[in-house]
Parts: structure tokens; C-alpha cells; sequence
């Protein structure tokens, strides 16, 4: 086990201006497990690479434990990998895909065959050892690439979207799995994924991503509780948090037709630069008020899904071709409601769950 | 107003994307019912096809056992006879077939284990290692195709004067143990059937490129390797330009033999023919032996690509 870091570290590609990493500075610490989320081409799984070897470190550095791991190759890193679509060795079998890397490192046959034992037991692959990668399912498949990385004991596990070519359910069931036994082993381990809701699950740290940037890294909690910018509160939570942006007037923001109230110093700082201010709000937090109170939606949509429903509303009195200010917002209900589309409702926004952005630069006002 | 158009709406929910589930690579769609069955038509043309396919064999064995004025005859004779063992054995007396069976197992072995072990260290260099002047180097090698042989025929042969390797083995090896074809036909393999990431997990693994190949390159490629081998050995045994040039009737491959067989003053076909079938029996060997394992071959990759 290791501590990471990048630090300073940069990727760019060959015929390519912008970098694909761009100054990453992170710090994992010794046994943790951090998640790097972000949308396609943000750079997560080229930030990964980079600490496997596979991808060279433009400038910047990568560090592994005490040791600078800059220029090494992959196989003086002590790392494992896994892979998203597995890469299994398709003409070795089960245990020799697990033993391999040991082999190669001149291990002692019965070694060999005592810890992939070991591993096959842990992933429940005992009864496949003998088979073919062609003769598995998905699932196995996954725990086979798993367990090729477990029997090295490396220092780092690298994951790379490990669980995006599983079906819905067992990527669930999958994800609770890999998450218990990372933690089992306390190896340090750095986890990519696109989809937020596994980070937000598994990580003890979510570093999210867009464009090369490291933009927040943080835990699941803080991430979701205070997204540092617009790109943040919006990547993180399902559905997504709503962000309005309006005019800045006396005591708030102009939503529609109503002003939404935003404290004054909040309000000031986030309107500074271009008279407007963005404002967050989750749809779980908003409350429905009484006519006059807060600010008026209509609905457009109703969505019942047993434990709760949502609905999707739009603000009353807004410019529907507005395209840089949309007025859609989300708001969740209590299931089977008698609220229909074309309906009129007004919300409130309790202080305390109200996220404020200064449009012009993105970043959270507090 | 209970009813209005729904517009904005977008598709997020509240649960996880499903996403759409992953076609297991097992899954094969079935080929049964109507449209997998052969029909009476399609029969028809394959055993056409299988006749025009096998006549030149039988016609070979028809013609080695008759005379040539037999033969010109009208009409001409339809079934071989016993005679063929006799023009077999004045075959095997006038020209040495046993030695020159012998040298044509060498020459095309050689060159079947070369042509494939070069090409494939070629194809995969071409098709997943990254170094400068790759794609000038893939056009020079691919531009080399379209040079024809006899061009660099004359230069050959004075090198292998030069080499005093006149009329050995050597030099019907040594010119053709690498084929720019065979680069090629292993490069567009490799891109398409060894994902990038077997090399990637390989080199996390702990394994040097050289052992990448051996030990994971090699496995992938076999199915291509097997094609590359027939086709090369068949061309290797059927070369005749370059080693009648190369090559004398003291030391010959199986077609500069037959070829002295034919250079009498009035050629005695049946002889020929009868030595032409000598020729051919072992291709036809390697052939019933090797040509289910050939055929899978060619299916593995296919499936893979």
C-alpha cells in the first residue's frame, strides 16, 4: 500500500492543443479509495493512465509512495489494473490469467497456484479455473479481471470504468461487492467512472473532472452538500440539481415572474461582475408554499416511481426560448400525488439549501 | 386546463441509467430454420464447382497414363489406366523427384516458418507499436508489391553469384523469407482482432514487449498465422521462375524437375503428367490433414474481427 500524486502532472496529445490533463494536482492518501468522475474526454481515464504508465507525463510528476514514477514503466510501478472492457488473455485459462503477472515475476509455481486460490476463493471462481474467458459471463468475466489484479497485491489497484459493461442490476450488485473488498484489502486504489451515482457510492473521496480540470475533490457528502462551482452541482446528484440564472435584484434573483430571496452578501459578491447571479437548488429541498410565498412553476410532466415521484415544471412567466437561461425545474414529491401537468404550484427554497454561483465565473458564492 | 403539450421535458429519472444490456459475445444468432438451408440450386453449383475444381487432378492422372497420340485422340480417353505407375517410375528414372520432393519440403518449409515468424513480428510492430516514420516505413513496404519479381531477378542472381550459392538451396530461401503481403495481411489482422488493452494489461502485467509477443500477440494471431502459412507454403511450392534460375537438375524443387522432364526432344506428356501428380501428391497431404484446422482458422478469425 502507497500513497499517489500527481502533481502538477500534464497530458498532451500528439496533434493536439488543448491537453487532455491539465495541471493535475491530487492527493491520494494510503489505503483510500478515490473515485475520478467527469463526463467523456474529461481526462479521468488519461489521469489513470498516466499513474499506470501507459500514457506519458508531458510535464509534472506522478508520484507512487516516496517514489517519483514519472518515467518508470508500467512494471516498476507495483500497480494493477482493471480494465473496462477486462482485457482477459483469451487463450489462458481462468487461473493462468490470474497467474500470469506472477509468473512473470519468476513466483514459485506452488505460490502461484496458492494465491490465485486464494483470490479465485474470495471472488467465488473456484469452480472456473479451468475455463476459458470465451466460456464466462459478464460477471465472471469482471471478477476474473478483478482477481488478476487482487493476486499481485500491488500497491495501487487502478480501476478503469471496471463496471460499464454490466447490466444494470448486477452493476449494482457488482459495485457493493468491489467496494466491500477493496475495503477488506485497504489497498489504495483509484477508480474511474462516468457515472456519478457509483462514485458517489463507492469513493471515500470523489475527484470530479471537465476538460483536463480537476474542478472539486471532495467526499461524496461535502460534494454533493457544497459543489464548489456550476459544473459540479450540476454533474452530481439524480436528478440534477436545478440551476436558474436571473436578474440580481433588491433582496434576490429574478425567477419568472417572482423574486427568490438570496441573502445580501451572497447576493452582492455573486452579481459583482455581470448583474446576475445563478442560483442551485436540489429537488428534494424544495417545499410547496402557499400562492404568493415563493415562486410559481407549472407542470409539465408528472413522474411516478412508487417511492417518490418527480415532477418537471417549468417557471411561470419565463422566456421558453431562452436557451441560455433555462426555467425547467425538478422538483420531488411525494408519491401518488394528485398533481397533474398544466397544474400551478408554488415552491420555496429553504435558505440553508440554496446554492449561489456568480455566473461569470462559475464558482460557488458562500 | 388539464391537457397541454408536454414540451422540455428531458429523459432524466430518479433511479440509475439502465443502460441497454450488453450482448454477450457467446450469443450467436441462430442460422436455423428456412433461410440457413441449402436448396437443390445451391447444390447444384457447389458440386459443379467441386467437378471444375477437381478435373485438372483426374485429367492429370488420365493424361499420365496414355500415350501422346492417345491422347490427341478423338475422342479423347476418359479413365486413367495402370499404365500411370509405369510413366510414374519412368518419371522417378529420368528426373530425381524423391530428391527434389525433398528439396521443395525444405525450400517451402523455410519459407512457410520464416514468411510467418517475420511477418507476424512485422504485422504486430506495424499495427500496435508506435515509433517515428511507421507510416513511411508501411508505404515503402507495402510499395514494394508492386515492383514485379522479374525486375530484380538479374540483380538477384548476381548477388547469389557473388554469394556462390548458385544452384543451392539457400538461394531459393533466402530471398523470399519475408513477404511484403504477409506484413500487410498480418497488420490488418492484428489491428482489428488484438485489442489495445491485452497489450496494455500484458505491459502492467510485467511483460516485456518480446514477451508480449510470444506470449500474447502469437496466441491472438494463430488463426492468421495458419492462412498466412498455407498461402505461402502453396506459392513456395509452386514457384518455378525464380528457381530455375537459381537452381540446376542436379539439386531441383519439385517444378525445376518437372520442368527437365518436359525438355526432351519430343516431351512424352505421360511422363510429365505422371511426375506432376508426384508433385502434387504432398500439397494434397498437407491439405486433407491440415485443411479442417485451416477452415476453423479462417472462421476463429472471422468471428473475432
Amino acid at each position: 500500500m502507497a500513497t499517489v500524486s500527481f502533481q502538477q502532472a500534464t497530458r498532451v496529445y500528439p496533434n493536439s492543443e488543448r491537453p487532455a490533463v491539465d495541471a493535475l494536482d491530487l492527493d491520494v492518501a494510503d489505503g483510500e479509495f478515490l473515485v475520478l468522475v467527469g463526463p467523456s474526454g474529461c481526462g479521468k481515464s488519461t489521469s489513470l493512465r498516466m499513474l499506470a504508465g501507459l500514457e506519458e507525463v508531458d510535464s509534472g510528476s506522478v508520484l507512487i509512495g516516496d517514489r517519483d514514477v514519472t518515467d518508470s514503466p508500467p512494471k516498476q510501478r507495483d500497480i494493477a489494473m482493471v480494465f473496462q472492457n477486462y482485457a482477459l488473455y483469451p487463450h489462458m485459462t481462468v487461473g493462468e490469467n490470474m497467474g500470469f503477472a506472477l509468473k512473470l515475476a519468476g513466483v514459485k509455481k506452488t505460490e502461484i497456484a496458492g494465491r490465485v486460490a486464494a483470490a479465485a476463493k474470495i471472488l467465488d471462481l473456484e469452480a472456473y479455473l479451468e475455463r476459458r474467458p470465451k466460456a464466462l459471463s459478464g460477471g465472471q468475466r469482471q471478477r476474473v479481471a478483478m482477481g488478476r489484479a487482487i493476486v499481485r497485491q500491488p500497491q495501487v489497484f487502478l480501476m478503469d470504468e471496471p463496471l460499464s459493461n454490466l447490466d444494470a442490476k448486477l452493476r449494482v450488485q457488482t459495485r457493493t461487492q468491489i467496494a466491500a473488498l477493496v475495503k477488506r484489502l485497504g489497498t489504495t486504489t483509484v477508480y474511474v467512472t462516468h457515472d456519478q451515482v457509483e462514485a458517489m457510492t463507492m469513493g471515500d473521496r470523489v475527484a470530479v473532472l471537465k476538460d483536463g480540470v480537476l474542478l472539486q475533490c471532495a467526499a461524496p457528502a461535502e460534494l454533493y452538500d457544497r459543489p464548489a462551482n456550476v459544473f459540479v452541482a450540476g454533474f452530481i446528484g439524480s436528478p440534477a440539481m436545478n440551476l436558474v440564472t436571473g436578474a440580481a435584484v433588491e433582496g434576490g434573483v429574478r425567477l419568472g415572474g417572482t423574486v427568490l430571496p438570496v441573502p445580501r452578501d451572497r447576493l452582492a459578491r455573486a452579481a459583482a461582475a455581470s448583474g446576475r447571479v445563478t442560483v442551485g437548488f436540489r429537488p428534494e429541498s424544495l417545499q410547496l408554499v402557499g400562492p404568493g410565498e415563493g415562486f410559481e412553476v407549472v407542470v409539465d410532466v408528472a413522474e411516478h416511481l412508487g417511492s417518490d415521484a418527480y415532477l418537471y415544471t417549468r417557471l411561470a412567466g419565463a422566456d421558453p426560448d431562452d436557451a441560455l437561461h433555462p426555467a425547467d425545474v425538478v422538483v420531488r414529491t411525494e408519491p401518488r400525488s394528485s398533481v397533474v401537468p398544466g397544474q400551478s404550484l408554488w415552491l420555496g427554497v429553504p435558505p440553508d439549501a440554496l446554492h449561489v454561483f456568480d455566473p461569470a465565473t462559475s464558482q460557488r458564492v458562500d | 386546463m388539464t391537457t397541454i403539450a408536454l414540451p422540455g421535458t428531458d429523459s432524466t429519472t430518479a433511479t440509475p441509467q439502465a443502460a441497454p444490456p450488453v450482448r454477450r459475445s457467446g450469443a450467436k444468432g441462430g442460422t436455423g430454420g428456412r433461410a440457413g438451408r441449402a436448396g437443390p440450386v445451391t447444390y447444384t453449383l457447389l458440386t459443379l464447382s467441386a467437378l471444375v475444381s477437381i478435373f485438372p487432378l483426374y485429367w492429370t492422372m488420365v493424361a499420365g497414363s496414355h500415350t501422346n497420340a492417345e491422347i490427341a485422340a478423338t475422342p479423347p480417353p476418359f479413365l486413367p489406366d495402370a499404365s500411370l505407375f509405369e510413366n510414374i517410375g519412368a518419371a522417378l528414372e529420368q528426373a530425381p523427384i524423391g530428391l527434389a520432393i525433398l528439396n521443395s519440403v525444405v525450400v517451402a518449409g523455410s519459407i512457410t516458418v520464416g514468411t510467418v515468424l517475420f511477418c507476424t513480428l512485422a504485422g504486430f510492430a506495424f499495427a500496435k507499436l508506435r515509433f517515428r516514420g511507421k507510416g513511411l516505413l508501411l508505404s515503402l513496404v507495402i510499395g514494394t508489391m508492386m515492383v514485379p519479381t522479374q525486375l530484380a531477378v538479374i540483380p538477384l542472381f548476381m548477388m547469389i553469384a557473388e554469394l556462390q550459392w548458385v544452384n543451392q538451396l539457400q538461394a531459393v530461401v533466402l530471398p523470399t523469407l519475408v513477404s511484403a503481403f504477409g506484413v500487410f495481411f498480418m497488420r490488418q489482422y492484428l489491428i482489428s482482432a488484438l485489442p489495445d488493452e491485452l497489450l496494455e494489461a500484458g505491459r502492467v502485467d510485467g511483460a516485456s514487449t518480446a514477451r508480449i509477443f510470444w506470449s500474447i500477440v502469437v496466441p491472438v494471431a494463430r488463426p492468421a498465422m495458419a492462412v498466412l502459412a498455407m498461402l505461402t507454403f502453396l506459392t513456395a511450392w509452386n514457384d518455378f521462375f525464380w528457381p530455375i534460375i537459381a537452381l540446376t537438375n542436379s539439386n531441383p524443387t519439385v517444378q525445376v524437375a518437372l520442368a527437365g522432364l518436359g525438355s526432351g526432344y519430343v516431351p512424352q506428356r505421360a511422363v510429365i503428367m505422371a511426375g506432376t501428380l508426384l508433385g502434387t501428391l504432398p500439397v494434397l497431404i498437407v491439405f486433407a490433414v491440415l485443411g479442417k484446422q485451416i477452415v476453423g482458422g479462417i472462421m476463429q478469425g472471422a468471428v473475432k474481427g
